[in-house]
Formats: structure tokens, sequence, C-alpha cells
């Protein structure tokens, strides 16, 4: 059996021959760390990315079979993007950065922390109009030459998803919370509706043109990261109003083409949100992140039945303690393993002090849970 | 409904303007800046950080009501500084060296603020010796610190081994949060409180300050 089959045929409740061990990649910190241990070479860690070479090349070195984040999709962002500008530098040496999305952000040279939002060019309905709108339109180019020939040169072995890139979580990135939040309430009362409706129907047409050139996946994904320690970022309630739509035109659309499975990748407690994603079409939650935040899989599975799968909800924490915590950590994820429809997974990149030879056990010891 | 009232609801609204206006109108009318903050600014904060923690509202909803305060309180600041009026205890947060997440800490400076307590923000990427500093400097009760990275948590252990090895530990506690803080930790490194969300955050930095100014 191939790592791809074992994967789909899990996901859709058939039998497989064991389990896959499946990753979602790591905090360049811990490669440079590993580097730096002798683990791995320096040009490995530094050349690493989700689904490159190095990316395979550290599987074997590790006894991977897989990484979950193997996605493809068309240029479905801002296009041409903002330039990224320093706009200023403050005495601490800290820079105010206009970033690719027009998101105004305060960097600290040498801190690897995401930067802080400092302000955004996307205020109102004129900067929406002229800066970004026509930044939001599809054209061929989107797509043009990204799937020649790209059936008969993806890897064969292992699953490969199809991005559908975002439906708030990109507009989110270019307004920040607080930009959100003000247009959320703005005065102008449809122009948040209004921007996820443009971006959302470019996507929309780059997945319908990347679908159209006979590309072949065997699923599809979604990023968003719109919740925290606490839940949703925004009201379910305006979550669903503002989205819902666009996830089921989406899924609908991947389900024409024969993409049953529809992931999504969203960090903190998500149980809020779980009614808009799964009753529009979205049938796989990645990566679960139960370890730092506390989310779960066992309730949800509950609440939607099988039509809830899940990829990951393996603490990654474990990795950084001892054999001990991680045979526990292999105990619990037993049991939802046995629940079917569920493939275990670090719960998100693996994090610095995490021990090379501790990830390389679990990695072996996850091929032999009981399927 | 009294004017008091108004203040509150509009608040809990977010509505900047509607509030400005209502806060005006009860200071012609001869309403105590006091009683103003209190009953009209602080008690709609108070009902917002009981909603958010019961998921009733959310980050935008709170962020909103946040600019509605401060606009209220701008316009009582003159009048409560003719008062007396005291601050009911100071805070000094921030989010530790290596970290520059800002909208939890926002969040959770938003609440006290809402609690009447004032707040000392000292930013993102702030050195262990610079919370002690200001604490000091502020004659903070509390110091509070956020994390939002496993990998920059440890660095809250460097600002308690800080105020311990100052022998601050009866007049200043430390309070801690972020996304991979537990209570298990908080214990662990010596901290003195941890809380799950924003607004329990405030209730326990108010009954620390007001324990302490009571003796």
């Amino acid at each position: 059996m191939t790592n791809r089959e074992r994967a789909m045929n899990i996901l859709h409740y058939k039998s497989v021959d064991r389990m896959p061990a499946v990753h979602f990649g790591y905090w360049c910190e811990l490669l440079l760390e590993w580097a730096e241990q002798g683990k791995i070479s320096m040009d490995l860690a530094k050349s690493w990315g989700d689904g490159n070479d190095a990316d395979a090349e550290l599987d074997k070195i590790i006894g991977w079979d897989f990484n979950w984040y193997r996605c493809r999709g068309a240029r479905n962002g801002l296009s041409p993007s903002f330039e990224t500008k320093i706009l200023e530098i403050l005495p601490d040496g800290t820079q105010r950065v206009q970033n690719s999305l027009g998101l105004i952000e305060r960097i600290k040279p040498g801190i690897a922390s995401i930067p802080s939002e400092d302000g955004y060019l996307l205020t109102d309905r004129k900067a929406f109009e002229e800066l970004y709108l026509p930044k939001m339109q599809y054209f061929e180019e989107r797509v043009k030459g990204l799937f020649d020939n790209f059936n008969e040169t993806r890897p064969k072995d292992v699953p490969v998803g199809l991005h559908l890139g975002s439906v708030l979580g990109e507009v989110r990135n270019m307004l920040s919370v607080a930009g959100m939040s003000e247009l959320m309430y703005d005065e102008d009362e449809d122009l948040l509706a209004d921007i996820i409706d443009a971006y959302a129907e470019m996507q929309y047409k780059c997945a319908e043109a990347v679908l159209k050139t006979g590309a072949k996946f065997d699923f599809a994904h979604y990023w968003e990261d719109i919740c925290f320690k606490n839940g949703p970022l925004l009201s379910p309630v305006k979550f669903e109003e503002l989205c819902a739509k666009h996830y089921k035109k989406r899924n609908d659309l991947c389900k024409q083409y024969g993409i049953d499975i529809i992931s999504l990748d969203c960090d903190g407690v998500t149980e809020k949100l779980l009614p808009t994603w799964f009753e529009n079409g979205v049938n796989t939650m990645f990566p679960i992140e139960i370890g730092v935040w506390g989310d779960q899989f066992e309730p949800a599975r509950k609440k939607f039945g099988k039509e809830m799968r899940g990829v990951g909800a393996m603490d990654k924490t474990a990795l950084r303690k001892d054999k001990s915590a991680v045979d526990k950590e292999l105990e619990r994820i037993q049991r939802l393993v046995d629940l079917g429809g569920f493939i275990p997974c670090p719960d998100h990149r693996l994090m610095p002090g995490s021990k090379f030879e501790l990830v390389q056990y679990y990695a072996e010891e996850v091929k032999k849970i009981k399927v | 409904m009294t004017l008091t009232e108004e203040i509150s609801l509009f608040l809990q609204r977010g509505s900047v303007s509607k509030v400005k206006e209502k806060v005006e109108l009860a200071l012609s009318q001869g309403v105590s800046p006091t009683e103003i903050l209190e009953h009209g600014l602080v008690g709609g904060m108070t009902v917002i950080g009981d909603k958010f923690k019961e998921n009733e509202v959310f980050v935008p909803e709170v962020l909103l009501s946040a600019r509605a305060m401060s606009a209220g309180i701008e316009l009582l600041r003159p009048y409560l500084i003719k008062e007396g009026k005291k601050s009911k205890g100071t805070i000094v947060i921030g989010t530790v060296r290596g970290d520059l997440h800002e909208i939890g800490k926002r969040i959770v400076k938003i609440m006290m603020e809402g609690k009447g307590l004032t707040v000392i923000d000292l930013g993102t990427d702030v050195l262990p010796e610079t919370f002690l500093q200001k604490a000091q400097e502020y004659h903070a009760d509390v110091i509070c610190c956020s994390s939002l990275l496993t990998t920059t948590m440890m660095e809250i252990k460097k600002v308690v081994e800080k105020r311990n090895k100052e022998g601050l530990q009866e007049k200043i506690k430390i309070m801690i949060g972020g996304a991979p803080i537990t209570q298990e930790f908080c214990d662990k490194i010596g901290a003195d409180y941890y809380t799950e969300d924003a607004s329990s955050a405030a209730d326990v930095a108010l009954k620390i300050c007001t324990e302490n100014r009571n003796g």
C-alpha cells in the first residue's frame, strides 16, 4: 500500500495495512538547533519548506512518511501584491514595515515571533476599491503554466491537496484583528462583506480554473487560523453570515470534480465555528491543537458523527519530554484512531526543544499503532 | 433609564459618539464624574468582560467597547483629576522578551482598565529588568506578563527571579497568561497568579490591588 492509499483509506473508513507517520513540519529554529547538534546538515535545515526536496530528505532521516501540508494551488493571493517596504526604523532598531498585504507591522530584527500589527491600508471603501479590488481580480496568469503535466509529475505515493486559499483568514491578515473588528462595525456596514465576497470570488475562480486543467487531487485544503485559546476571534453568527456561502460554493465545486475530502487548517479552539464549516462541506479538521490550546477531536466526532474526520491532535509537546511522555501520547491517540477517519499528526509545527531521537521514536511507533 | 445606564448600554454597543454625547450630557446635568465612571463606563465594560468570558461577545465587540470607554474617560479625565479620584491600583503589563504578540495583552489591558485600574503598557519584547524597573517606578501592585510562544514562556521565570532577588514578593505580585501558560507552569516557576482569560485576569488584578490597598 502507498502512503497515499493509506491516508485516503483511513479518511474513507476503509482498511489499511498500517498507520502512516504524518507530520506538519518544523519551526525553523528547531531545524537549526538539530543542525547545531549535528543531527542534520545546516544546508538541510536552511532549505526546508513544506513538501520540498529538503522536506522529503528529512522524512527519510527521521522516518516520517509524509507532511500533510503538501498542497498545490493557484496564485490566489493579492496580485500584484503590495511592495514590501520599511516605513521607519525606530531608535531600538524596530522596523515599521508595510508588508505584501498592505498591513503595517513592527518587526524586531533577531526575533522569531510573528510581528506586531501596527496599522493597515484597507481602512475604508475608497481604499478597498482603489487599492485592493484591482488586486483581487481573476486573470489567466493566476493558473497558467502551474499545472502542466501535473498528473504525470505529481508524487504518486503521497496525498497531494488542492489549496483553496481561505475565506476569512487572508482578509484578516490584510486588516489585522483590530482592523477586522473596526470594519465589522463600520458605518459602511457592507464593506467587510464586500471585501470578503470579492476575495472569495477570485479564489473560487482560481480553484475552478485549476480543476478545469484536469489536475487530480486527493483532497482540498483551506487555511484559516481564526481561533485562539478561548475560541473564535469573531462571533460564530457573524462568521456564518459572512463566510458560509463561500465555503459551500467552493466545496460544491470540489465535489463536482470528485474531491470528497476537504480539510481546513485552523489553530486554536475551533468548536464554535465547526457548524459553519461542516454544514458547508468541510469534513476534515487539521491540526486540532490539543497540546498548547486545548482543542479536541472526540466531542466534535460525537456531534458531527463520521462526517467529522481529523488529521492532527497529537500533543507535540510530548516530543520535548521523554519516551514515557510519547508512549502516553501514543496510548491516548490510539483511542482517537479507534474512532476511524482519523490520522494522528503532531498538532502543529514541531517546536524548538523537540528531541531528535524522540521524534524518530514517535515516527517509528506511530506506524505500529493498531488500525 | 438613567444617564449612567444609557452610557453603559452605548459602551456595550461600542458607540463612541453616543458614549461621548451621554457623558457630556451627564456632566452638564451635574452627575458626578465618579458616578459616570463607575456606573456608566466601568459598569458597561464589566458587562462586556463577563459576556466575553461566557463567549457571548467576541474580540471585535471588546475592542469596540474599549474604544468607546477610552473616549468617555478622555472627557472625564480633567474632572476626575479635579475630584482627586484615586486609581484602584496600578498594573504594569507587557509581552515578554522575544515575543511580539500584542492582541491578547491588549484585551487584558482593556478589561483591567474597565475595572478602574491604571494600566502601564510596556508593549512587547519586554526585558525582565524593565518589568521590575517600571513596576517600582509606578508603584505597581501587579506585574502582568504575557507570552504566546512556547519558546518565550520561560522568560516569565526570569521576571519572577528578578522580583524575588529584590525581595519584592509581598509588594509586587506577578500574574501570567497566554496560550501556552497553565496553572501548572505558574506553580512551577513561582509566579503568583494564572488566569485562563482576560476577564478573570481583570477580576484577580482588582482583588490583589484591593487587598494591597486595604493593607
